[in-house]
């Protein structure tokens, strides 16, 4: 991924702050980029900025793991077991396109407002792209590999996790990476939606006692965590393709 | 010892027609003994090769490896593909290992074997390499020693230089007939090339296409050691004969 350059964002700010100082807007509509950004400072001092946040990415990244599991095994089985294919392929194919929202309010009912919720719909949202990105990935595996390696000695459960898991990885990291924001849209979606702790939740309070300085940071906030959990995807990516030829060098012979 | 009878296999195309790839074929290959399965296109050669494998469930007919029939894939019959089918995520040791392990041997063994495999194909500088980071003959020289290392009776090569250039080629082959004889096992060869099939093989089977038959089989006993031996005219000859039988012209072959 390339690297960021901060410029552009100094000049968003830059431009924010003018904006909201020359009075077109009042503060309540439109805070300034300073009066915002020291808001975030004085919630990180006050420690209540990194409770929130914390809440936030443990939801998202419990959710993101236990999607990422469960989403890799059912794509591989799904691959292997005829049955298991046929039960699944409609169901993702309604289930992949559809939100997943839609059943935040019946799930509420089933297991109340806690972390318990918000993992769950992360779950149900962030399994999808990996579910779908591990049948194409392996369903994109020549034939020679697995031949190959069958004929080496090993027998299917092998072939399975030694072959085709690798050989599909490439498109199962991409799956990864497309998980990943999803769970955080998702867990902060369902934060605004329920209220408590958590980023979307805090903003959901500044919200309700019209403290639009206390929104604006939330979004601040949730914008600079995104961007941190994609650029650890990408580096997690480089490191378990270390191998593959995008992150070799060209070849010298 | 191979032993095919009356083996026939019917594939469907995409539209679901059956088209008949391979139609009542038998032959038997010796121990030791290097054929090539010679023919145009859509012979059957590759699916001949595939089913000797265990990798096509076998519809008519039985293959007897050693006078057993085979069920499936094992590491008693080796195969080398055409685009070399290594393991991309696996460096060139790693390649070789994999099978090794497979084998259940000991460590040390394993690392000795994988070390002395990879020095007979002259890899010993890249057996660090990823795959990607070889050249063609490079890539097919370490799937050579992958498949050799854990010593199958049988050698099943698809086309393995066909993905090569013409230089590259040449000495591959030269290669392969070094590591033949050093270490003797029955290997069948599949390739479109006539010259390659005279150049390497003790018998030459040749097949028609749609269905895939056994045309003729043509023996080609040259001495290999012999650095002039494709400048010969008995193997001239022997190449025009085959080619000819190739291109449906057996009238002008006798």
């Amino acid at each position: 991924m390339a690297r960021l350059s901060v410029l552009p964002f100094l000049a968003l700010l830059i431009v924010w702050e003018a904006v909201a100082r020359s009075g077109l807007f009042t503060a309540f509509v439109l805070p300034s980029a300073s009066t915002v950004l020291l808001r975030i400072w004085a919630d990180g001092a006050t420690g209540e900025l990194f409770i929130h946040l914390g809440v936030t990415l443990y939801r998202a990244l419990v959710g993101f793991l236990i999607a990422a599991a469960l989403g890799i095994l059912l794509g591989l089985i799904i691959t292997r077991v005829a049955l298991v294919r046929w039960f699944f392929e409609p169901i993702i194919s309604i289930g992949f396109p559809m939100p997943k929202i839609v059943f935040l309010p019946i799930v509420t009912l089933w297991l109340g407002f806690d972390d318990t919720l918000k993992i769950t719909m992360v779950v149900v949202d962030a399994a999808f792209p990996v579910v779908t990105a591990t049948i194409a990935g392996v369903a994109g595996v020549e034939k020679e590999l697995t031949w190959s390696a069958r004929s080496l000695g090993a027998n299917e459960r092998q072939m399975v996790r030694e072959v085709l898991f690798p050989a599909a990885l490439p498109q199962i990291m991409t799956g990864l990476q497309v998980a990943l924001p999803v769970a955080l849209i998702v867990c902060v979606v369902a934060e605004m939606l329920t209220g408590g702790k958590g980023l979307g939740g805090a903003m959901l309070g500044a919200s309700r006692v019209a403290d639009s300085p206390g929104i604006f940071a939330g979004i601040v906030e949730i914008a600079v965590a995104g961007y941190v959990l994609v650029q650890g995807m990408s580096a997690i990516r480089s490191k378990v393709l270390a191998w593959h030829p995008e992150a070799l060098p060209p070849a010298t012979v | 010892m191979i032993e095919v009878e009356g083996l026939s296999h019917t594939y469907r195309t995409p539209d679901g027609r059956a088209v008949s790839a391979l139609d009542n074929i038998s032959l038997t290959v010796a121990e030791r003994e290097f054929v090539a399965l010679l023919g145009p296109s859509g012979c059957g050669k590759s699916t001949l090769l595939y089913l000797l494998g265990g990798f096509l469930p076998i519809e008519r007919g039985v293959i007897r490896f050693n006078s057993t029939p085979i069920t499936g894939p094992g590491p008693d019959r080796g195969i080398v593909f055409q685009h070399f089918a290594l393991f991309p995520w696996k460096t060139v040791r790693g390649n070789v290992l994999y099978g090794l392990e497979k084998m259940g041997l000991p460590r040390a063994d394993r690392e000795a074997r994988a070390r002395e495999f990879i020095e007979m194909v002259g890899l010993s500088a890249f057996a660090d390499s990823y795959p990607s980071q070889l050249s063609g003959g490079m890539k097919q020289r370490a799937a050579i020693a992958r498949t050799l290392a854990v010593d199958p009776g049988t050698l099943l090569m698809d086309e393995p230089f066909g993905a090569l250039d013409a230089q590259t080629r040449t000495q591959m082959q030269t290669e392969l007939l070094r590591i033949w004889r050093r270490s003797p096992k029955a290997v069948v060869f599949v390739t479109h090339d006539v010259q390659e099939a005279v150049y390497l093989a003790e018998r030459i089977i040749v097949m028609s296409a749609r269905p895939g038959r056994i045309k003729a089989i043509v023996d080609a006993k040259f001495d290999r050691e012999d650095p002039q031996l494709v400048r010969t005219q008995a193997f001239r000859d022997r190449v025009d004969e085959v080619w000819a039988l190739v291109h449906d012209n057996t009238a002008e072959a006798r």
